[in-house]
């Protein structure tokens, strides 16, 4: 894993839709990292990730994905970015009328030429990845939570993104499931060579798999700490850092 | 044969050579050897390493041999994660919901009919029952909502209720002006229009658009509640979602739509008196033969049939919303089932009064 190359700059950004949340957001991504945006509710996280994966430009400064913008640049500048990174959100956001098969396929179809036999293999094999390969015919609704989970990352990486962008996934599930999928993304990066970018606020997580996090805050509205979380844990001097490191009221 | 791997092995240049090569290789068969160059590759994708897998996995099928100058490791590692045999069936196969027969489709697609006849006559069942707890206690029906439902399904449609009235008798006027003129007997219209609209036209239509805009919303609302698990919050509360969400709504569809057919049937006679007028029939004369043609039984009985239109637009609704599966999807097509169940049912009881109506004389 090389730390040199930024992947993602992000600089200056406040993060918000009409009015900031979080403001003068600065930080780096480097290649092969897991890099966890962490923080409590309604601190601004999935906000200034939907500004990182181009939903909503940010109110001020500039992020860029590879040294591509994705807002005040060009519509190829833009492409560019959009296709070098996957999402998975939340629910998973997997469409319910096609089968797990399809949703997989569905950004092969869209953005490359492959024939279909091709599709299907390529969409198997990212099915094997993260270990879901024999429920390939089986639709959204009948698997489980963290099934849904593992196939949004499975479709999310079937274009080989250089990043991938998880919101929240260990939400809603059970602990031993959430260590699986923690497991996922970490043999993700390494077999894989992505770059992990995490919102989450689960601490078994966070230990588990990033290498650097930063917290945002939301009673100062900014970036309070960053580093590696057991630095963080260790030499938290902010109490707002501490608290949330050792889960104080 | 020779199939040399790109530099860039990804999605761009694999699709060219998935479909140049392989061909080709579908002819080898036991005996040769595929050689498989892949020391110039620097980068390769998921599409780079299907190739590979597609590769192996026809050389198992097909038995030829594939000798590999791998220098940098690409094709090990792509194996190393990728174990063929695990790639051994179609893919297609692993598709259950694809793979059914003909006989089968049509026993799933009877089967789906009887659950969904069943579940439209329990939701019958249920409502009735939750129709009578509540003569017993009317507390028990949610007021602000059902106004809520009468003011959407109502109000809020009296612009195009109103609109498609008025075109209605502008249409029924003109056309049949134009073949009662040649006898000279084109004041009758009004009669026509009159009958015509308190009768059978005025109910029907305003059916229509209830079915349209609200009959679908009604589906569409509850659905999404079900997809969103706030319909199980509501059992686990012990409140009956037939009583909490349908019973409003079917309550204001049955109400509101005596009112709306009202507008539409006004505006129709109004758009009849256009073209009558445009005729030189004077507006008078058109007046007095509507107020002749319309009796108190003709308006009881369009109001009549316009409630039970209403009634069966909120119930066939609701009974689709509350039956929606999980998914978008399944929203969707409740929505629609709701408005097709709908039409045919306001055409199946509009054939039955016809005949009643006739059978009784009135």
């Amino acid at each position: 894993m090389r730390m040199t190359d930024a992947v993602i700059t992000v600089a200056g950004v406040d993060a918000g839709y009409e009015h900031p949340v979080v403001r003068g957001i600065s930080f780096e991504v480097f290649a092969g990292e897991v890099f966890v945006i962490l923080g409590g509710s309604g601190c601004g996280k999935s906000t200034l990730l939907k500004h990182m994966i181009g939903l909503n430009p940010p109110l001020a400064g500039e992020i860029r994905l590879m040294g591509d913008r994705l807002f005040g640049g060009s519509q190829e500048e833009r492409s560019r970015a959009l296709r070098r990174f996957g999402v998975t959100y939340q629910s998973g956001a997997l469409f319910g009328s096609m089968t797990l098969l399809e949703n997989v396929c569905l950004p092969l179809e869209a953005f490359t030429d492959l024939p279909r036999e091709a599709r299907h293999l390529v969409a198997e094999m990212k099915l094997e990845l993260v270990g879901l390969k024999a429920y390939a015919g089986y639709f959204p609704a009948d698997i489980s939570g963290g099934m849904k989970k593992r196939a949004a990352i499975a479709r999310a990486m079937a274009l080989d993104p250089r990043i991938l962008f998880l919101d929240e996934p260990s939400a809603g599930l059970d602990p031993v499931t959430s260590a699986e999928l923690d497991r996922l993304i970490l043999r993700l990066r390494d077999t894989q060579g992505v770059t992990v970018v995490m919102v989450t606020h689960e601490l078994a997580s966070i230990f588990a798999v990033a290498d650097r996090c930063i917290m945002l805050d939301k009673q100062t509205q900014r970036l309070i700490a960053s580093g590696a979380p057991a630095e963080l844990r260790a030499h938290a001097e902010l109490p707002a850092v501490r608290a949330f490191f050792n889960r104080e009221g | 044969m020779l199939i040399s791997l790109p530099e860039a092995c990804t999605a761009d240049r694999v699709a060219a050579l998935w479909r140049t090569t392989l061909p080709a290789v579908a002819r080898l068969g036991g005996g040769d050897t595929l050689t498989l160059d892949a020391e110039a590759v620097a980068a390769c994708d998921g599409a780079g390493e299907a190739l590979i897998v597609e590769l192996y996995r026809r050389s198992a099928r097909q038995g030829f041999a594939i000798a590999c100058r791998d220098g940098r490791g690409v094709v090990a590692r792509t194996l190393g994660l990728f174990a063929v045999e695990r790639f051994a069936e179609d893919p297609a196969a692993a598709n259950p919901a694809r793979n059914t027969s003909t006989a089968v489709q049509l026993g799933q697609a009877a089967v789906h009919i009887w659950q969904d006849a069943c579940g439209q006559m329990a939701f019958l069942g249920e409502a009735t029952v939750a129709a009578f707890t509540l003569l017993l206690r009317p507390g028990r029906l949610r007021l602000r909502d059902t106004l809520l439902h009468f003011e959407r399904a109502g109000i809020d449609a009296l612009p195009i209720t109103l609109l498609i009235g008025f075109l209605l008798g502008l249409i029924l006027a003109f056309m049949s002006a134009t073949s009662m003129r040649q006898f000279g007997v084109e004041v009758y219209v009004a009669d026509l229009i009159a009958i015509g609209l308190f009768r059978e036209l005025g109910a029907l239509i305003t059916a229509i658009i209830l079915a349209g805009r609200s009959g679908s919303a009604f589906a569409a609302e509850i659905g999404t509640m079900k997809v969103n698990e706030e319909v199980d919050a509501l059992e686990t509360f012990g409140l009956p979602p037939v009583v909490f969400l349908a019973l409003p709504r079917v309550i204001a569809a049955t109400l509101v739509m005596p009112l709306l057919t009202v507008f539409a049937i006004v505006a129709g006679l109004l758009g009849g008196a256009l073209v009558v007028t445009s005729l030189g029939v004077p507006a008078t004369t058109y007046w007095q033969h509507v107020v002749k043609a319309t009796t108190l039984g003709n308006i009881l009985l369009g109001l009549f049939k316009a409630a039970v239109f209403g009634l069966l637009v909120g119930l066939v609704g609701c009974s689709h919303g509350l039956q929606t599966g999980r998914t978008a999807d399944a929203v969707g097509r409740a929505a629609t089932a709701a408005v097709v169940g709908s039409l045919i049912l306001i055409t199946v009881f509009d054939g039955l009064f016809a005949v009643l109506f006739y059978v009784l004389g009135i």
